[in-house]
């Protein structure tokens, strides 16, 4: 049961890893690219460390918590990465295929 | 169970690493290596628990936890730059 | 006990000395003098056995298995030596609060003097040859700091370099010379060593171990042709002419002459050599000290002269000789302490030190003029004062000679030659100075020094008139019982007295004072002679000459070996590497697979490998922009760190990835003044000569790594596997390593580090370099300095970052982990904060002064190691206890665990403290127009 679990948890959480490395590689701009490591990577090695929790917790030797430090710092700090990333973009004004929101781009 | 589970998972988690390696060798741009840099890191931290699963061991966390602190710095020192070259200020 | 702490004292109070400074001149002299009586003090109960003749030995283990042990010896020529060292350091502490104007350093001073008295009193207390060595050395670094001590001065500089060659040169050949002895007696104990004379004499190496170190000693008594160091080292501040160039340091060299005189003399070689030296030495010093015009330096030319009759009485090698030459050393040490301060009181009057334009001083400063009259007839031999005594010993001891060799008369006819001139310049001294018309020219207006300034000099010329009149009252007691301890044996018959009827000596002392009236009476032609021929006798011209050619030498190798340029070195460097291993290779045929077993492949290390190369490659070809391979050199550290951690070695994985972050910032932070690219400048055809020697070395390198790799290894690894748990109380190999196994190299590799940051931040402090106003491309930095989210989402990442720095700190000794990885992770945690919420915030809340943790951490680190010695273990063993807490479990607690908690501290405080400043640098260099907001 808890092996089944596991496996589940591990199978989802590499298979969104992967997905995130594919947006990262396959989407057109900068900004689309951004979506995927953040999102469904961020996700995906929460999974995995579920995972791993779950599967050392019942091994006998107690609770283990690490993962759960490792997610919550993951958690934290993902937003901050892709809020801090976009920053540096705009502020490069790397090129979009949107178009952009504000007035700036009726000069485009 | 596990014994497939974490084959297919190694193989994928392992393609998303060299994907990752790809975008950060080709680019273009900066913030697109710094992003790839920091999926990298989190990659890491996936290859880690799935061999910590794998061989049932517990030595890899402190590893995994450091790749996310230092990833996460090494980020965010690396945006700071390109926004305003004083990363202290 | 009390020898060891007499030496250690003044090495101690220099440090405290250089602390109560700050307060204050007066607190600085009576911090000098409280040391330099509080190592009397240890000195002071020994005093009564010696005199009734016993050797004290003090020892204490220190190195048993080289035959180095720390001893120490007090017999009565040691404690003569200790007593001027201690006494006359005392006068000149009182003498130097008064000479020293306020304008200069009075600390440093002190504190060098502290150092120079330890360093003193560990040559004349040494029974060990070598630690006399070390200490013996150390005289010659603390006088260079001390002539050095007015170091805007050319003069200052050149003279304390030169004092420093010449001695320090002579160090090295005394270093053989007591190798050497060692090997020839067997150890280095002096007592074994004076006890070994016969020995010794008849070994065939008797002759190089003399040479060898006779070198030592005639260097460091400024013996002929050694003696031009002396008058260059007089551009020191008086006070430390009168403490190491009269009476200390310049006797070292005939104290080791004294000292050894049992175990080398009584030779035809030691005869010849060491009075020959020191007649020459004699006879030079006494000419040129009449023709010097500056006052210091006719001392200085006196000194060398009566240097060289100490020695020359030590080389007559009779045991009267050798009682005359200790007498002379105390008579000597006394005038001529008292006549450099008498010239220093009238330098710091008039301001000058030229001869010809100070004169008729005796109108102005009577008292001092009668206190210099004093000491000066000591010097020149006249009855009722010292001087006499010691110089008629002198020339009875040389009459003696006549007889036994060849040209026996040469001796004492020099002898008087020699002290005809003495009485001439000491005439001099006084007539020139004193009286000789008016005084042409002064800078300041003389007058009467203060009270204070004079007392030293009192107190040493009544002890020239005490010792002149009543010889045996006063010196008989300690010249006796010094007098036995260089002889190793009994007194020779002798008694000092002023009559002893119209001897022969008496004679030769009356032609010395009646010539040398008339020589200065005749002065005029010779000064005019000494003016044609001024410089070509200088003995400094082949000391230059040597030294530039040494200079030149060097040059030429250097020019030839040093490409001034960085690529072509390395080209030569990694090409010589190359062919180094494959002539190792081609040299030894063996099969490049080794027999060892290899290991499962696997697929997901072979991908990780291949980007590791993938990524190095892209470095070398996007190395032109540096900010891309910045960001590749941080994907290069993260894939070596899992490798590291794939293979067994999880703390160097944990240290890579720390420092790894760590050098990125740091290199974005210099990156802010550099440009953003690098040039192309190599041609097309260097670049792929460049490639094939890389590739080529690259390739032989991962050869020779598969060719270890792969064969069976046997190290040293086992032997820290199966003690590290039963020897350290740890379970984790690599950290007992660090804190316990070789925790020496730790303690000083964080002392590196620690003076490494405290270098780093001297130099930042106040650096202001042009920063750019926008980056590469022209854009405007962006105005928001700390983005909100990112302000506020780091601040709760610092507990759980310092919660996993704790945690690794903690189970360091039994898991990966330990104090410096842990330092690394707090600094990182903490950088975070400055790069997110800036330096004012963070400062706002943490302690901006970085300097106390580095030194708290440094003070664990060694008071650990100290704390083992205290318990009775060598230094740094660590110990460890087994406990067992409810709860909590079974765990060892060792002090070693302290030991690294010194190494987190310096770790956190050394990062932190370079990167800060080097972030500051930018604070300052930001043109003021763009203000952070």
């Amino acid at each position: 049961m808890i092996e089944l679990l596991t496996s589940i948890l591990i199978l989802t959480g590499a298979l969104f890893t992967f997905i995130g490395a594919l947006g990262l590689v396959r989407l057109k701009d900068f900004y689309c690219r951004l979506h995927g490591p953040t999102k469904a990577t961020t996700l995906g090695v929460g999974s995995l460390l579920l995972a791993s929790s779950l599967w050392f917790s019942t091994r006998g030797t107690g609770l283990s918590l690490h993962e759960l430090l490792v997610t919550l710092f993951l958690f934290i700090t993902a937003p901050v990465s892709a809020h801090l990333l976009a920053k540096a973009a705009l502020h490069l004004r790397l090129k979009s295929l949107a178009p952009a929101p504000e007035s700036e781009t009726s000069g485009t | 169970m596990l014994s497939i589970a974490i084959p297919i998972a190694f193989a994928l988690v392992g393609t998303a690493f060299t994907l990752t390696l790809w975008r950060l060798l080709i680019g273009p741009s900066v913030p697109d290596r710094i992003l790839a840099l920091d999926t990298l890191a989190v990659n890491a931290i996936a290859l880690l628990v799935l061999f910590g699963i794998a061989q049932d061991s517990a030595v890899y966390f402190e590893a995994a936890i450091l790749i996310a602190l230092m990833g996460f710095v090494g980020t965010v020192a690396l945006c700071k730059y390109l926004l305003r070259g004083d990363i202290i200020e | 006990m009390n020898l060891l702490l007499c030496v250690i004292t003044p090495f101690l109070g220099a440090a405290l000395v250089a602390a109560v400074a700050r307060l204050g001149t007066w607190q600085a002299a009576a911090a000098a003098a409280g040391v330099t009586l509080a190592a009397g003090a240890w000195l002071a109960p020994l005093v009564g056995g010696t005199f009734q003749g016993t050797t004290l030995i003090e020892r204490y283990t220190w190195m048993p298995r080289e035959g180095l042990d720390l001893t120490f010896r007090l017999d009565g020529f040691g404690l003569l030596f200790a007593l001027m060292i201690l006494g006359i350091g005392l006068l000149v502490i009182l003498y130097a609060r008064w000479y020293f104007s306020p304008q200069d350093r009075l600390g440093r001073f002190y504190t060098g003097m502290m150092l120079f008295m330890g360093s003193m009193l560990g040559v004349v207390l040494s029974e060990n040859l070598i630690q006399l060595l070390i200490f013996w050395e150390l005289t010659s670094l603390s006088s260079f700091l001390l002539i050095s001590y007015w170091q805007q001065r050319t003069e200052a500089r050149q003279g304390a370099r030169m004092a420093l060659t010449v001695t320090g040169m002579g160090g090295l050949a005394l270093l053989g010379g007591i190798l050497l002895l060692g090997q020839i007696t067997g150890s280095y104990d002096l007592s074994v060593v004076l006890a070994a004379g016969d020995q010794v004499r008849a070994h065939p190496l008797y002759l190089p171990t003399l040479l060898l170190i006779l070198l030592g000693a005639f260097t460091k008594s400024a013996q002929f042709p050694f003696h031009f160091w002396l008058p260059n080292a007089m551009a020191a501040p008086t006070p430390v002419s009168a403490y190491l160039h009269s009476a200390t340091m310049v006797k070292a060299g005939v104290f080791l002459l004294a000292r050894l005189f049992p175990t080398l003399s009584g030779t035809p070689e030691w005869t010849w050599i060491v009075s020959l030296t020191g007649l020459t030495t004699l006879l030079i010093g006494a000419v040129f000290a009449l023709f010097k015009h500056d006052l210091k330096g006719l001392l200085a030319y006196s000194t060398i002269s009566h240097l060289g009759l100490i020695t020359l009485l030590f080389g007559l090698g009779t045991p009267l000789a050798a009682l005359a030459g200790v007498f002379h050393i105390i008579n000597h040490a006394t005038f001529k302490a008292s006549l450099f301060m008498a010239a220093g009181i009238i330098d710091h009057e008039t301001g000058t030190r030229d001869m010809r334009r100070i004169n008729g001083m005796w109108g102005v400063m009577p008292y001092t003029a009668t206190l210099a009259m004093v000491a000066a007839a000591a010097m020149a031999g006249v009855p009722l004062f010292n001087g006499f005594l010691s110089k008629e010993m002198f020339f009875t001891e040389t009459l003696g000679t006549v007889a036994q060799l060849r040209f026996g008369w040469l001796l004492p006819l020099t002898a008087i030659v020699a002290g005809i001139f003495a009485v001439a310049y000491s005439l001099r001294f006084i007539h020139d100075v004193f009286f000789n018309g008016a005084p042409i020219d002064l800078p300041r207006t003389p007058h009467e020094p203060s009270r204070w300034m004079r007392l030293p000099v009192e107190v040493l010329v009544a002890l020239c008139l005490l010792v002149g009149m009543l010889p045996a009252l006063t010196v008989e007691p300690l010249l006796a019982i010094a007098a036995r301890g260089v002889l190793q044996g009994p007194l020779p018959p002798h008694s000092i007295a002023i009559w002893h009827g119209f001897t022969p000596a008496l004679w030769m002392s009356l032609i010395a004072l009646t010539g040398g009236v008339l020589v200065y009476e005749g002065r005029r032609p010779l000064f005019a002679l000494a003016a044609r021929l001024e410089g070509r006798l200088e003995a400094r011209r082949p000391y230059d000459w040597l030294v530039a050619g040494v200079f030149g030498v060097a040059r030429w190798v250097t020019v030839r070996l040093d490409l001034a340029s960085l690529q072509r070195m390395l080209f030569l460097f990694v090409l010589s590497a190359l062919a180094l291993g494959m002539a190792g290779f081609w040299s030894a045929p063996m099969p490049l697979t080794g027999a060892g077993p290899l290991l499962p492949f696997d697929p997901v290390s072979l991908l990780v490998a291949l980007g590791l190369a993938a990524c190095t490659a892209s470095v070398v070809v996007l190395h032109r922009s540096r900010l891309i391979a910045l960001i590749l050199l941080g994907a290069v550290g993260l894939i070596v760190s899992l490798i590291f951690a794939k293979f067994s070695a999880p703390d160097l994985a944990l240290t890579q990835l720390s420092v790894e972050v760590v050098t990125i910032v740091l290199l974005l932070l210099a990156l802010y003044f550099l440009p953003q690219s690098t040039p192309a400048e190599s041609s097309r055809p260097r670049q792929v000569r460049d490639l094939l020697l890389a590739l080529a070395a690259g390739g032989g390198n991962a050869a020779l790594a598969w060719a270890v790799l792969t064969r069976p290894a046997e190290s040293i690894a086992d032997w820290f596997l199966t003690h590290s748990l039963p020897g350290g109380g740890g379970a984790n190999v690599v950290n007992v390593i660090l804190v316990d196994f070789r925790g020496f190299d730790t303690l000083g590799e964080i002392t590196v580090l620690a003076l490494a940051g405290l270098g780093i931040y001297a130099m930042l402090d106040g650096l202001r370099l042009p920063a750019p106003a926008a980056d590469a491309q022209g854009r405007a930095w962006d105005p928001d300095a700390h983005p909100l989210i990112m302000a506020s989402l780091v601040r709760l990442l610092l507990p759980l970052a310092l919660l996993v720095a704790v945690y690794i700190l903690l189970r360091g000794h039994q898991l990966p982990g330990g104090g410096f990885i842990a330092g690394l992770v707090t600094a990182v945690a903490l950088i975070m904060q400055y790069l997110a919420n800036g330096v004012a915030w963070t400062r706002a809340r943490l302690p901006a002064n970085l300097h106390p943790l580095i030194a708290a951490g440094l003070l664990i680190a060694t008071m650990t190691g100290l704390g083992s010695l205290a318990l009775g273990y060598p230094f740094l063993t660590s110990s460890f206890v087994h406990f067992h807490w409810a709860l909590v479990g079974d765990f060892e607690l060792a002090s070693a665990m302290a030991f690294d908690l010194g190494v987190y501290l310096v770790v956190v405080g050394a990062t932190l403290l370079i990167l800060i400043h080097l972030g500051l640098v930018h604070d300052l260099s930001r043109p003021p127009a763009e203000e952070p907001r």
